[in-house]
């Protein structure tokens, strides 16, 4: 009796991730790519601040380009090469970009495509 | 003395400068903080892949748009209800329009009359890439011809390259035609072309196309054309397959089941 049980539910189990398995192999593995790790920032405040456009161009470029979309920060975190990496935490700050953008008075086209901090939900 | 101190210290000054200058060409390490600290070993190997899409005609009914709506809303595409402005990456037409070289004489009604999926053929030979001057098009290592919008300066020779109508222009600012946006996928901005991606960016998170995940029929088959064992290629060996002006030699990598 508890065998029997027991073969129902191994089946159900194998029945359950049959589709999965099947839905796995149609698109081979993906690409190399890391989590979008927001927990900490890939550098110092500093160098963040005079070179966050640098890093952002580097990464545009090495990951639309030629597909290398991991970033290895300085602590050896894998990081996405993404603008979501960024966002995932200072989007908490609707003014983060633009506070600043301002006060300088520079004029960056990101979100005129990208959603931008400001119109994030 | 004929030089006074302060005629002597700008001198000084403007050598001190030029000799940090010439430093600086001479160390390059001196010359620019470093940005960015890459990890060349996980970039994937040209060539190896090519991702292609097999659309049997026969299960996709003339009246569904699933597909359309799924990618368009996917992509942010654009809809201004008009077809001067119209943006596309998905869409139906008829069978003199998808397959305009194709014998069509004395072809059965219920095959000329169906309409046709078409989307970016995303050639083996892309004309569009050639004559992008500033290669924000191109064609990426797993065989997608990706666009790069940072780049685009809107001339249009892409549009006037492609032999399938793939390509659309944003006459106008696209923010203004999305009704529904998606937070998932930037927009385009007003003088850029856009076509379809093949949801490249569904790809890396090991997903598929947003088309053939929603095709309530499963018509659509997504998979590595360069890989035997593959679901499409054993697909593309079983059954007889088109592609799209073929004579053209532009080598689509989308096929049809007619």
């Amino acid at each position: 009796m508890t065998a029997a049980a027991l073969l129902i539910v191994v089946l159900a189990g194998v029945y359950a991730f049959r589709h999965q398995e099947s839905q796995a192999e149609k698109v081979a593995a993906p690409a190399p790519s890391a989590a979008v790790d927001s927990s900490a920032c890939i550098a110092s405040k500093e160098f963040m601040k005079a070179n966050h456009m640098r890093v952002l161009d580097e990464w545009r470029h090495s990951s639309v380009r030629d597909g290398n979309r991991v970033h290895v920060a300085p602590d050896g975190r894998k990081i996405d090469k993404s603008l979501n990496s960024c966002l995932n935490c200072h989007s908490n700050n609707r003014m983060f970009c633009f506070n600043c953008h301002m006060y300088a008075n520079v004029k960056p086209n990101c979100w005129n495509c990208h959603i931008s901090p400001m119109e994030a939900p | 003395m004929n030089e006074d101190r302060r005629s002597f210290i700008k001198k000084a000054g403007i050598g001190l400068l030029a000799g940090i200058g010439s430093a600086a060409g001479l160390f390059p390490a001196l010359s620019l903080e470093k940005t960015v600290f890459p990890a060349w070993d996980e970039k994937p190997e040209p060539g190896k892949r090519r991702w292609g899409m097999l659309i049997d005609t026969r299960k996709c009914s003339g009246s569904c748009r699933e597909c359309v709506a799924a990618c368009h809303f996917t992509h942010n595409v654009p809809d201004f209800g008009n077809r001067k402005d119209e943006v596309k990456w998905i869409w139906k037409s008829g069978y003199e329009k998808v397959f305009p070289t194709a014998s069509s004489q004395f072809q059965s009604p219920e095959v000329t009359e169906r309409p046709y999926l078409a989307l970016c053929n995303h050639c083996a030979e892309p004309p569009c890439t050639k004559a992008c001057p500033t290669e924000a098009t191109f064609r990426r290592w797993d065989g997608i011809v990706s666009m790069d919008y940072h780049r685009c300066i809107g001339c249009r020779f892409c549009m006037a390259a492609c032999p399938y109508g793939s390509r659309s222009f944003n006459w106008r600012d696209p923010r203004e035609g999305i009704r529904l946006a998606s937070t998932e996928y930037p927009t385009r901005m007003q003088g850029v072309v856009e076509k379809c991606n093949f949801c490249s960016e569904r790809l890396v998170k090991g997903q598929e196309p947003a088309c053939v995940e929603v095709c309530p029929e499963a018509a659509l088959v997504f998979g590595d054309l360069n890989d035997p064992a593959s679901e499409i290629r054993k697909l593309l060996e079983a059954n007889e397959t088109m592609q799209r002006k073929p004579e053209l030699g532009t080598k689509p990598s989308v096929f049809y089941i007619i």
